[in-house]
């Protein structure tokens, strides 16, 4: 009787393990969510590994609202997690833990028509609070600038906003756009405008990055460029699975990890 | 139904509704079939009147929830000092205007002198884009190749370098590692040679097509004329610089010295313009810094005040965890924790009382900073030979009167301020009704002001409206009443079928190709006495308005028509019998009849558009500020975010419940407002027109 019962429940907790491990449930940021968490996530499984993937990237808010309801294993962010989430977490008695994922540069682009090559950091300020309205200002060809901005509800609006202007606010002046691939639409069709995008969009044609404080904005300036942030995987600690856990080890250290990282225009944490 | 069969008919009349129509034997509960199918359909209509009331109630009780909360946030922006920080911060912004005004004036007059140089490098840098956009494909996979190409040299070096570095009787392993490296490295490499070989002179060829029709080739400044050698010139230019080159063709570097070395005479020149310039930025430096002084006692004070509304969510949070906690000692420590949150009203005297003591200090520096830039303000040159600078000037002389009366203004209302001065209901509600700003998600004060968002709605309706009524109404006065009809027959369901395109492949529409062809035509040289031409903007009010004016036609034309078909038929023939021709008619009797009809399209129409959504999202530009209605007519070209759009761009991500949600709400309440008002006038209207 003992016999079946203690074969039963290794059975059971097999199927369990089994189960758990089978899959990953990656949820949050698109700027993670859209190239590098599915790409990282196809070089794991080519590595060998035998899991499959769920990833959904619908903004950095839904990685805490998911790790919270519990129908997820990593949360991604391209920003770190507010107060007012983590009393969320305390609530529930849950501790929160932050992996870096990798560090993203953020791009300042102007057309490519225009002769400017360099801002410095403060000229940036000037540019996107409105203090400065005329390119002939920071030593450009006369004419007014037209800024373009992330919204509000992006990650990256704020911390740009933390980065490169003093947090100080907007301008009026600025125009919200939806998305970095719109920012860099509008700037390659307006010789007079700038605006920020990720580094893997700075590639575009009609567009091009400026130095920042004399900076060329290349993966190997990381450090030096000022305007660059971490990128965030939050899980819950003590509620890992161990497949979760042995997959963000792999992404946050191993060197092929760090290759994919880099080929989708970030740069490795390690 | 079955009437016809004789035996019925001879039924005395029944007292049931139906009477002898109807069938017997279906009864449920002494119900028919007919009551049960009336009562489905009476049912499903009072569903929706239920369903209705049900979201009116929810807008009404997020929206009522509004005023509180928002009065609460502006109190905090009053008690914590920020209020009175940021009237320092009008006088800072004030004297920005003036500074940025003269500031460009000079470099007007600076660039002047080097103008020949910098318009052909403005043309060279056109003419390298142009052709970097032409051959992008080509120019895309060499690129591609070459890239490949450093990198696999890059990783060649630092192996042959890893490899001089290891010892090969110890590290025989590694070593071996290495050269199978190598011999993998330059394998790559001498793949990737015949790729390079071939596209190099394709790239080549294609650029050079380009650059042989120099007819072509656009330039910004359309007045550009250049010589042959300058053409010759250019061409070699830009074909060193394609695909990527290191530094510049020397034609360039010589351009570009030409053009410092003569800014650099010219600065000479204007050194008394340039230290009036310096001697005004310096001029705001101790303001300036007392004021990001200032700024920071205001948000170590406002940090407290959030603190304090939070604090019994942040307990609450603490004792729940704690609860959950099985370990008694760090359920102690939790408690513990929980019990050290304040949750007692920060002293705002003693946070607000450094800002009180700089009082006297700001008044100072800032008569002195007045002076100084009323005194640099008339040493700016009174002649300058561009027109660029004259304007600025002249923009520069304004923006002082307006320094000087914002700095006593400014003085005024901060001798007036109190932190602790009530902050009335109204004047909550009107911050919100004309409110200016509309700043969210910001690190010093969240501003909800609608003022903005409503004329940015507004004037794109309205633009709609002017261009969408008379096409409607003269298309179904057409078709009403002039059209033959296999005309009719045709020019009315297409007309009709506008609606079904789907707003968001209009908005697409409205980007890549209004958009475009607008800016591309206000470029136009002839076209320039246009207000607001040549625009700078693809997304603008104007390109909003006239794609929704597209949307509103259908509805308009529709109502239109059937506000002419409402029209006796005996006035008309009256009128034709009485010797009127078709037109007079048509002009006369039949439009005059109809009008108040017309007039309740235009209002539907009007209904239409200021409630729709993903086109202004996408078209209108989203700059969240009241249109400069300096410019006139010209205020079209600018682009304006609106009401609609505020909502769908920031629902998305607010925390449920956060002032922020309900700022949205309180929109949509403004907007479900609008539409009740115009639907209810153009009923009103349309009722009159039917007592005719």
């Amino acid at each position: 009787m003992k016999k079946t019962f203690a074969l039963l429940t290794a059975v059971a907790l097999a199927a369990g393990s089994a189960v758990a491990e089978d899959k990953i449930v990656i949820k949050g940021s698109d700027t993670l969510g859209a190239k590098m968490v599915p790409q990282l996530a196809e070089a794991y499984k080519a590595a060998g590994n035998t899991v499959s993937f769920e990833i959904a990237a619908e903004g950095s808010s839904t990685a805490f609202t998911t790790l919270l309801s519990g129908t997820g294993d990593i949360g991604m962010s391209s920003r770190n997690i507010k107060d007012s989430e983590v009393e969320s977490f305390t609530a529930k008695g849950q501790e929160i833990k932050d992996w870096t994922a990798a560090f993203d540069m953020i791009g300042v682009i102007v057309n490519e028509k225009s002769g400017l090559e360099n801002l410095t950091l403060k000229q940036v300020e000037g540019i996107f609070t409105g203090d400065i309205t005329d390119w002939s200002e920071v030593g450009g060809q006369a004419g007014p600038i037209s800024v373009y901005t992330r919204n509000t509800s992006s990650g990256t609006y704020k911390s740009f906003q933390g980065m490169a202007m003093a947090k100080r606010d907007y301008g009026s002046d600025t125009q919200k756009m939806a998305g970095n691939e719109q920012i860099a639409e509008e700037v390659a069709k307006n010789p007079n405008g700038i605006g920020y995008v990720g580094l893997a969009y700075t590639e575009k044609d009609g567009i091009k990055a400026v130095k920042v404080d004399g900076v060329e904005l290349k993966p190997k300036n990381a450090k030096e460029y000022p305007i660059a942030r971490s990128l965030h995987y939050y899980t819950i600690d003590g509620k890992l699975s161990a497949a979760a856990e042995k997959f963000l080890k792999w992404a946050t250290t191993a060197d092929e990890a760090g290759e994919v990282v880099e080929r989708v225009g970030f740069i490795a944490p390690n | 139904m079955n009437s016809s069969d004789p035996s019925e008919s001879t039924n005395p009349p029944s007292n049931e509704r139906g009477g002898e129509f109807r069938k017997k034997g279906f009864k449920v509960f002494g119900l028919d079939l007919q009551d049960f199918i009336k009562f489905f359909f009476s049912g499903n209509a009072s569903l929706a009147i239920v369903i209705l009331i049900l979201i009116c109630v929810f807008l009404a009780r997020e929206a009522a929830l509004f005023f509180p909360d928002h009065h609460k946030g502006l109190k905090a922006y009053r008690q914590s000092g920020q209020e009175l920080v940021d009237f320092v911060g009008e006088e800072v912004n004030a004297f920005t205007a003036l500074y940025s005004s003269s500031n460009i004036a000079y470099y007007a007059e600076l660039n002047e002198s080097s103008l020949e140089q910098d318009n052909l490098l403005a043309a060279y840098r056109s003419v390298l884009s142009l052709v970097k956009n032409e051959t992008s494909r080509v120019r895309d996979r060499l690129e591609d190749k070459l890239d490949d190409l450093e990198d696999a040299q890059d990783d060649l070096v630092d192996a042959r370098e890893d490899l001089a570095k290891l010892d090969p009787v110890n590290d025989s392993e590694k070593v071996e590692k290495l050269k199978g490296k190598i011999e993998k490295y330059t394998k790559e490499i001498e793949s990737l040679k015949p790729d390079i070989a071939v596209l190099e002179p394709e790239l080549k060829k294609e650029s050079e097509a380009i650059l042989n029709n120099s007819l072509t080739w656009k330039f910004d400044n359309s007045d550009l004329k250049l010589t042959k050698t300058q053409i010759k010139n250019f061409r070699e230019a830009v074909l060193y610089a394609v695909p990527n080159a290191e530094g510049e063709h020397p034609y360039i570097e010589e351009l570009k010295k030409v053009s410092a070395a003569k800014k650099s005479v010219a600065a000479e020149k204007l050194v008394d313009f340039k230290a009036t310039v310096t001697g005004l930025r310096d001029s705001a430096k101790e303001v300036k810094s007392l004021h990001s002084e200032m700024k920071k006692i205001a948000s170590l004070a406002k940090r407290e005040a959030e603190k304090f509304e939070t604090a019994p969510g942040r307990r609450a949070a603490l004792l729940a965890g704690a609860k959950l906690e099985k370990d008694p000692e760090a359920k102690a420590r939790k408690i513990e924790r929980a019990e050290a949150v304040m949750v007692e009203e920060p002293d705002f005297a003693a946070l607000t009382k450094p800002l009180y003591d700089k009082i006297p200090e700001h008044e100072k520096l800032a008569r002195k900073f007045e002076k100084e830039v009323e005194v640099l303000a008339s040493q700016l040159p009174r002649k300058v030979s561009t027109k660029s600078a004259t304007a600025n000037l002249k923009e520069a002389r304004k923006a002082q009167k307006r320094f000087e009366s914002t700095v006593k203004s400014s003085l005024d209302k901060i001798d007036d301020w109190r932190h602790d001065k009530a902050y009335s209901i109204v004047g909550s509600i009107s911050a919100f009704i004309f409110g200016r700003d509309w700043v969210t998600n910001s690190s010093w004060h969240d501003f909800y002001g609608l003022l903005p968002l409503f004329t940015g709605s507004f004037m794109i309706s309205i633009i709609a409206l002017v261009v969408a009524v008379p096409f409607a109404v003269s298309a179904a006065i057409y078709v009403n009443q002039l059209a033959p009809v296999k005309e009719q027959n045709f020019v009315k369901p297409a007309i009709e079928f506008i609606e079904a395109i789907p707003s968001v492949v209009l908005g697409f529409f409205g980007i890549f190709v209004l958009g475009t062809a607008l800016r591309n035509l206000s470029q136009v040289p002839w076209l320039e006495w246009v207000p607001g031409f040549p625009m700078s903007e693809r997304l603008t009010i104007l390109n909003a308005g006239l794609l929704l004016a597209f949307m509103a036609m259908p509805t308009i034309f529709t109502l239109a028509e059937d506000a002419l078909n409402n029209v006796p038929k005996a006035f008309s023939e009256n009128s034709l019998a009485l010797g009127a021709s078709k037109l007079q008619t048509v002009l006369q009797v039949v439009f005059p009849t109809a009008l108040s009809g017309i007039i309740a399209a235009a209002l539907l129409g009007f209904g239409r558009i200021i409630g729709e959504t993903m086109v202004v999202l996408l078209v209108a530009g989203n700059k969240i500020k009241i249109p400069d209605f300096s410019e006139g007519l010209g205020v079209v070209a600018q682009p304006a975010h609106t009401m609609t759009g505020i909502i769908a761009q920031e629902l998305g991500e607010v925390d449920n419940g956060s002032l922020h949600w309900r700022a949205l709400f309180m929109v949509g309440m403004v907007l479900f407002f609008i539409s009740l008002l115009v639907n209810f006038s153009a009923q009103k209207i349309l009722q009159r027109f039917q007592k005719i």
